[in-house]
């Protein structure tokens, strides 16, 4: 499963945030601009305007229009121009005479009326002041913008840090939690009101699993103490009758049952304990263990119990097997796997016990199985050859490969069933 | 043979009183941790039993409290299966072994003695049943003058029956005392029954008597009849 990328929430505000601002900068840009011409616009309308009533003056007081000033080109009209045709602007640029540097200049014609008379008027009017000013605001725009980012991107580098520290401070402490250990989460004091939330929220919440855990940590211990000790007591008064001749005699098979009955309930309080303390993860002395002295002492004390059987086993141990376990637990899983290949194994061949640096891998001789793998891990699944186990191993084993991130592998080859663990991901 | 036995629920100290005293130990009990404070200072024990789930404490704690006062006595505690933590702190203070819940009445006397046997060593390291001996100290076992060569297995069956005479010990029993939790309980049958036929076969060749005896289908008891 491919996971969505994901930014640091600082680096997401400062990029929100420069979009924002430039946006803000560029639309207050264009409103700069836009204003500026229009304030251009209604300068040079008024000087136009001024020339032009210069111009009708000076037309009605018979000056020639040669003598007219020479910043208003003034031509007379034959025939009266068609409306809307007139005022004409135009931007141009014209060299300096001096300089020789192209400036712009706006023109504007327009037809005046005199006496009748039409006459069109060129006004030229050089918009090179009003133009600098424009670009200046547009230009003072761009660093101020450059800085602010800059500003705002220091300040992420600086300061987020500085401002972060707490909530790292409280992601550490909540992943060195351990439930269990009697030791309260670590607590950061910050005075940032959503790391405070987050922070009271994570301790309330262990607190709640905190309790969990130890009701259900004291009702293992209480089943475990108190449940065997009236099954003590029945197996004691059993044994009792079974030293009583006479009693035997007449009830030895009822006492037989009681006897036994006591004995398969008592292993099951037991079993279901254990499972329920490996659940709640009641064991936690995980170490990295070589496996191979642990396997071979397995092997020595289910030796002989092979040999009434007569089966071989057969090892192939690798120094270099490890496994991050409890030793307690790994234990367990040996003597699961060992005793089922006993008892499920058939003599055709040697019962293997196999390790290399990654797998290790229990095998035995037998018919294929009659129904998926998965169905033995089951709690409580009896194949039908009588209910003298509890059917509790093999889901055993797998809780504690779950708990320890192991994963349990079956495989029927060459007429034995193979299963193995390895370290999960 | 004086033994304390601190067990907080009376029925199971009873019975278990019952059991040491038909083997010959005189008991005391004592049902919290106060009251077995009181006697262990008061009196002298050869051996403790120590449940260690008391109302009023940790049986645990006794332990180092037997330790300053009388090093030789012996502590043996009985704690919860699969309760590594109490096994291991236990025998850590100084217990000398310990027994899980629920117990077999012969598998707590074969501890217990052997525990007796470890601490008053040299003097009472032989055990006789008619003309068979076991010196324990050697692990060695006679017939009349003859040695008798057993393997490890067979070793501590026949101890566990010397530990045990006339009492029915079932073949679960056995097969726990044996092999622990490394066997099925399916599977009793033929391992036990295999054990005990070669150990008779050996004992009867060797011109001892056959002692084993098969009990309503049930066990084995070690007797001189049946």
């Amino acid at each position: 499963m491919k996971r969505p990328r994901s930014f640091k929430l600082l680096s997401k505000t400062t990029f929100i945030y420069l979009i924002f601002t430039f946006i803000a900068f560029y639309s207050s840009a264009l409103f700069l601009t836009k204003e500026a011409d229009e304030f251009i616009d209604h300068d040079l309308e008024i000087s136009y305007g001024y020339m032009e009533r210069r111009v009708t003056r000076q037309i009605k007081s018979g000056k020639s229009l040669e003598e007219i000033s020479k910043r208003a080109e003034t031509i007379k009209l034959t025939a009266a121009p068609l409306s809307g045709q007139y005022p004409v602007y135009q931007d141009t640029l014209i060299a300096d005479e001096e300089s020789g540097e192209l400036l712009p200049y706006r023109s504007k014609t327009t037809v005046i009326a005199v006496d009748s008379s039409y006459y069109q008027v060129h006004i030229l009017k050089s918009v090179d002041d009003f133009y600098s000013l424009r670009d200046d605001i547009f230009e003072a725009l761009i660093p101020a913008f450059l800085f602010l980012a800059l500003g705002i991107l220091l300040f992420n580098v600086l300061v987020g840090g500085y401002l972060f520290r707490p909530f790292n401070a409280i992601l550490t402490a909540m992943k060195n939690y351990q439930i269990g250990l009697g030791v309260k989460a670590e607590k950061i004091s910050t005075s940032t009101t959503e790391f405070n939330r987050m922070q009271n929220l994570f301790h309330q919440m262990v607190e709640r699993i905190e309790l969990d855990y130890r009701h259900l940590k004291e009702y293992t211990e209480n089943m475990a103490h108190e449940i065997q000790t009236p099954l003590a007591v029945i197996r004691n008064k059993a044994e009792i009758l079974m030293a009583d001749e006479k009693v035997m005699t007449h009830q030895a098979g009822n006492i037989k049952v009681i006897y036994d009955e006591g004995n398969q309930l008592s292993r099951l309080s037991d079993t279901l304990n254990l499972l329920t303390k490996i659940e709640n993860s009641e064991f936690k002395d995980q170490q990295l263990i070589t496996t191979r002295p642990i396997v071979e002492k397995h092997v020595a004390a289910i030796q002989e119990l092979a040999e009434l059987k007569s089966f071989k086993i057969s090892t192939d141990l690798s120094d270099d097997h490890q496994l991050l376990i409890d030793p307690f637990l790994f234990d367990i899983v040996l003597k699961n796997l060992l005793r089922n290949a006993l008892r499920y194994g058939t003599n055709e061949g040697p019962i293997s016990i196999n390790t290399d640096e990654r797998h290790l891998s229990i095998s035995n001789f037998g018919a294929p199985l009659k129904v998926p793998f998965e169905k033995l891990l089951e709690r409580f699944y009896h194949n039908g050859n009588g209910n003298a186990s509890l059917g509790l191993g093999l889901s055993l084993v797998k809780e504690i490969c779950d708990k320890h991130r192991l994963v349990l592998d079956y495989q029927y080859r060459d007429g034995q069933h193979v299963i193995s663990i390895r370290p999960g991901k | 043979m004086k033994i304390l036995l601190v067990e907080d629920n009376s029925r199971l100290s009873d019975d278990i009183r019952q059991f040491l005293e038909e083997d010959g130990f005189i008991v005391a009990q004592a049902e919290n941790f106060a009251l077995a404070r009181e006697k262990l200072d008061l009196y002298q024990y050869d051996a403790v039993i120590i449940d260690i789930g008391l109302p009023d404490g940790s049986g645990l704690d006794l332990i180092p409290l037997i330790r300053e006062m009388e090093s030789d006595t012996g502590i043996l505690i009985v704690t919860a299966r699969n309760a590594v933590e109490d096994k291991v702190a236990g025998l850590n203070r100084g217990a000398d072994d310990y027994l899980t819940k629920p117990f077999h009445k012969a598998e707590l006397i074969a501890r217990v003695r052997s525990i007796l046997r470890r601490h008053k060593s040299s003097r009472n390291n032989v055990l006789q049943f008619n003309n068979l001996q076991i010196d324990t100290a050697a692990s060695q076992v006679y017939i009349g003058e003859k040695t008798l060569k057993l393997t490890r297995k067979e070793y501590d069956l026949l101890l566990y029956f010397m530990y045990n005479p006339n009492r029915l010990l079932t073949k679960e029993n056995i097969a726990e005392h044996l092999w622990g939790d490394h066997i099925d309980q399916a599977d009793n049958f033929d391992f036990v029954y295999n054990h005990i036929k070669n150990l008779r076969k050996k004992i009867v060749n060797a011109g001892g008597e056959n002692y084993i005896h098969a009990m309503y289908g049930m066990g084995y008891k070690f007797s001189e009849t049946s």
